[in-house]
């Protein structure tokens, strides 16, 4: 009786459960919803409006990068992420160096210091430093009394605050990650290179810095590029004659009204960075971390 | 012998003082708002002449920064929420499918996460003036979960990647329906994720800045947005104080999440 | 007639153009230990989850005391498994991970209570119940997950590679208490696996898998003294293949000739007459002879002679210059030494002719 049965054809259908693509997609469906609507639409007609108005064309592009006061703020923006980056790459790398060898007890010190900087408020860092570095502040009644300087300096409402408050925020954004990439080196290499009959200078030059070179340029081009695009810490600290980018475009659309100009301004620093981003997943693989500018 | 802490001889010095000197760089401020929230100089004068807590009973007792703080506890938690539920969905979507432009959506679910915050802020400030909805709790919930998410798609996709889903069949052979797989077994072994996905979220949300200025209204703010605005004015030193509790609050949910990682490594 | 316990009809597996497994059909008794083995590939773990019904096949069937069971839900197949890597839920204890099945399954607390210490007994883990399973050795584990799966009394049992994560010693620990649990609770097993010695020492019956085929099925002993194909030979246990040229076919006999134009005879299926084959002998069934002793048989010169206690290994060299493996009791390899000159013999009904 069974053989009648033996060569039954099951049709290819899927009965219990949904096939895995098109129960993903449903899964995903809420989030893909909400992206699309608040998200990727008025981001792509902030765009749009940069080419519609007040008339269709490129003037606004043509603004933007032919107007002196303009042309300035891109200057500004790139050359403090610059100097930022630079800074934060000098100080960073020691301290990333020291946070990957240290013994535990000490490591792990370091280590809530800098999660507790990095998740300090924004605002409440950029205020301390407003307070710390303002004429009557902390730093220059310390650097008079020292007699370091006679005068007090000017530390804020310029770009020297702003460099100082960035590189504050920034360091973590590197010392992280670039500890993780130290860490993950094999110490055995390093002692190879020693008996090997490589100097301190050499071994470092020779082995350390080639082997943590991807981490290096994957973290300074984070830093870079969140830096570009910072708002809050550039506002504070460098009052109204030393705009960057991410101010330029909120006063546009604050104060002047100037939708296209601003969706102008928003596109450049939007390809800037995303194209930043993309080199970095290409070539030094994806660095994850918190990376949106504040 | 580079990355031999012992062996490192003289450079040893060099590295501990350049690290040294760091820390108390990124400790700096911290410490000074809050030796500065208890002083009792209005203008900030360091050391302070005397302590006090008048500015934290001026922030207690004054409604404008109380109802600035409710509101940032209310989007807040609503947006923790949101996010993780949310979250949880397309991180099971994305773990649990394969199809053509999965990676490509995947990049797309992230992308708020690369963008800089002002260009959102200005997208969705013009989109929402045309909804009516600046000024408005949804609109800020929306603006903070739009940030949020990536956080939360990430940590708990992390979790979900540890997950071996054989567990799944293994529970689905007990006998166990596709719903009570879920609620029975993912979701108690990634319940980690879900708690780390919850503190950043409300950790992002609590401190979100940028967006907020542009949803607020004269009458709905959050505390940052407070704090912002009157910064733009003076340096107060309730501000100080109003600082040191951002503070405490972040370090005590930070303290929270180093005990829940603890806890999971028994 | 009687139907069988769980017969698998005709089962064929495709993915898109890739065939995994085809033509598989096979009836298993109840109570029986029925193994798939066959290297990784071979289509025995498709097979078996097409059973537990993570898969579904392209074409066939698979009935359950004559009720077809890919209309069943996975969860509702009420099948036993124990799967490769230690599936057991990390948030619950032993006990509530052997409870697992019986609550989902609503039963009361009393029996849920009864049946959990009554199979941390069986696996003699009671004293466990109230640990994590990351507290647990890996051996352990795998015993809770089979405590787990058997919790609820299923007709089946279905075990894929459970072993193979464990290292040597623990593996034949569980294997020990597998037997005695498959005697004690005569649950039917469908055990995979890709370990000739596990399945030869756990199984009633073998079903080897080769390419998407089952290639035969026997016990231990049919496999191992009547291969009918080359890959069984070669799969179980260690064998020596020779070329050989078939000249005559008769009565499950075969006439070959070796390529020094020697004659041999064998156990063969069907066979065309003049066509290439193999002839497969089995180190322990051959003897060595020093060359004066014997006219019969292959001349070889002995390379290599290695003492393993309880047998002498050599390694001969045939005249077409094939080294080939015997084994021998100590004592049966007198006189012989590295390069000397010997006979190899067998009995013919040891030799097996394959295409």
């Amino acid at each position: 009786m069974p053989t009648a049965l033996s060569s039954v054809a099951v049709p290819a259908r899927r009965r219990f459960r949904l096939s895995a693509e098109t129960r993903g997609i449903k899964l995903m469906l809420p989030v893909l919803l909400l992206l699309v609507l608040c998200f990727l639409v008025p981001v792509i007609t902030l765009l749009l409006r940069s080419v519609m108005e007040p008339t269709p064309g490129w003037q606004n592009y043509a603004e933007l990068l032919g107007s002196q006061t303009y042309v300035r703020v891109f200057f500004n923006t790139f050359m403090v992420a610059g100097v930022v980056t630079l800074i934060t790459l000098l100080v960073g790398f020691p301290t990333a160096w020291l946070l990957a060898i240290l013994p535990q007890r000490w490591s792990r010190l370091m280590f809530a210091v800098l999660l507790l900087s990095m998740w300090t408020n924004l605002l409440a860092r950029t205020y301390a430093w407003m307070v710390l570095l303002q004429q009557t502040g902390l730093i220059n009644r310390v650097l008079m009394a020292l007699g370091v300087i006679d005068q007090p300096l000017a530390l804020v409402n310029n770009l020297v605050g702003v460099t100082i408050g960035m590189t504050y925020i920034m360091l973590p954004f590197l010392v992280l990650p670039l500890h993780a990439t130290l860490r993950a080196i094999d110490p055995s290499t390093l002692r190879a290179a020693a008996v090997c009959g490589a100097s301190r200078w050499q071994s470092l030059r020779l082995v350390l810095l080639p082997l943590a070179l991807p981490g290096i340029a994957s973290g300074a081009l984070m830093v870079f590029v969140m830096s570009l695009g910072y708002y809050v810490t550039p506002a504070l600290l460098g009052g109204t004659s030393y705009m960057m980018l991410a101010e330029l475009i909120a006063q546009l659309v604050q104060s002047l009204l100037n939708w296209g100009l601003a969706g102008a301004a928003a596109f450049v620093l939007l390809v800037v960075t995303l194209g930043l981003y993309a080199v970095q997943l290409r070539y030094l693989g994806a660095g994850r971390s918190e990376m949106g500018g504040r | 012998m580079l990355l031999d802490y012992d062996r490192l001889g003289g450079w040893r010095w060099g590295l501990v003082a350049i690290g040294s000197a760091v820390m108390l760089f990124l400790l700096l401020p911290i410490v000074f708002i809050a030796a500065l929230s208890f002083g009792d100089s209005q203008w900030l004068v360091f050391p302070p002449p005397g302590w006090t807590t008048q500015w934290y009973q001026q922030l207690l007792t004054d409604p404008v920064w109380v109802n600035a703080l409710l509101t940032s506890a209310k989007v807040a938690v609503m947006v923790t929420l949101l996010s993780v539920v949310l979250g949880l969905l397309a991180a099971l979507g994305l773990a649990r499918s394969r199809f053509f432009g999965k990676s490509a959506l995947q990049a797309f679910f992230l992308t708020p996460m690369v963008l800089p915050v002002v260009v959102l802020a200005v997208a969705l400030y013009a989109f929402f003036l045309k909804l009516g909805l600046t000024g408005t709790l949804t609109g800020f919930v929306i603006g903070h979960l739009i940030i949020a998410l990536p956080f939360s798609i990430i940590t708990i996709g992390n979790s979900l990647q540890s997950f071996d889903s054989a567990l799944e069949d293994a529970a689905m052979i007990c006998g166990a329906g596709p719903l009570e797989v879920k609620w029975r077994v993912t979701l108690p072994a990634i319940r980690l994720g879900l708690f780390a996905a919850a503190i950043f979220s409300f950790l992002i949300s609590w401190d979100e800045v940028v967006l907020s200025i542009f949803m607020a209204s004269p009458t709905l703010q959050t505390l940052p947005v407070l704090i912002w605005s009157t910064l733009r004015q003076d340096l107060t030193p309730v501000i100080a104080s109003a600082s040191t509790l951002l503070v405490a609050f972040t370090v005590l949910l930070m303290l929270l999440a180093s005990f829940l990682k603890k806890g999971s490594r028994q | 007639m009687t139907t069988p316990f769980l017969q698998i009809r005709g089962l064929r597996k495709t993915y898109d153009q890739v065939v995994a497994i085809d033509q598989v059909s096979l009836d298993i008794k109840q109570g029986e230990f029925m193994t798939f083995l066959g290297p990784s590939g071979s289509g025995k773990s498709t097979t078996l989850y097409i059973v537990a019904g993570f898969q579904e096949p392209t074409e066939g069937q698979v009935l359950l005391n004559g009720k077809s069971l890919l209309d069943v839900a996975p969860n509702k197949r009420n099948i036993g498994m124990v799967f490769q890597r230690y599936t057991l839920f990390p948030h619950l204890t032993v006990g509530e991970n052997v409870a697992f099945p019986l609550r989902v399954r609503r039963r009361p607390e009393s029996e849920v209570k009864a049946k959990v210490a009554k199979m941390l007994e069986l696996v003699h883990l009671a004293e466990y119940r109230d640990r994590l399973p990351g507290q647990l050795s890996g051996g352990q584990q795998q015993r809770v997950a089979i405590a787990r799966a058997l919790a609820y009394d299923p007709p089946l049992l279905l075990m894929d590679e459970p072993l193979s994560a464990l290292d040597k010693k623990l593996r034949e620990e569980i294997q020990f208490e597998l037997r005695r649990i498959h005697q004690e609770t005569g649950v039917t097993i469908l055990y995979v696996t890709h370990d000739q010695e596990e399945a030869l020492r756990l199984s009633d019956r073998i079903a080897v898998f080769s390419q998407g085929r089952i290639e035969q099925v026997g016990t231990g002993e049919e496999l191992y003294e009547h291969p009918s194909s080359r890959f069984v030979a070669g799969f179980i246990g260690n064998s020596n293949f020779l070329p050989v040229k078939v000249e005559q076919m008769g009565g499950g006999r075969a006439r070959a000739i070796f390529p020094n134009g020697q004659a041999v005879e064998g156990d063969a299926r069907a066979f065309a007459a003049g066509s290439e084959g193999t002839l497969m002998v089995r180190p322990e069934k051959m003897r060595i002879r020093p060359h004066a002793a014997s006219a019969r048989g292959l001349a070889v010169t002995v390379r290599d002679m290695t003492y393993l206690g309880d047998s002498m290994h050599f390694a001969v060299q045939t005249p077409w210059e094939q080294e080939l493996a015997v084994r021998m009791a100590v004592g049966d390899g007198q006189g012989l030494c590295i390069g000397s000159s010997a006979v190899l013999e067998w009995d013919a009904q040891h030799g097996h002719v394959f295409a």
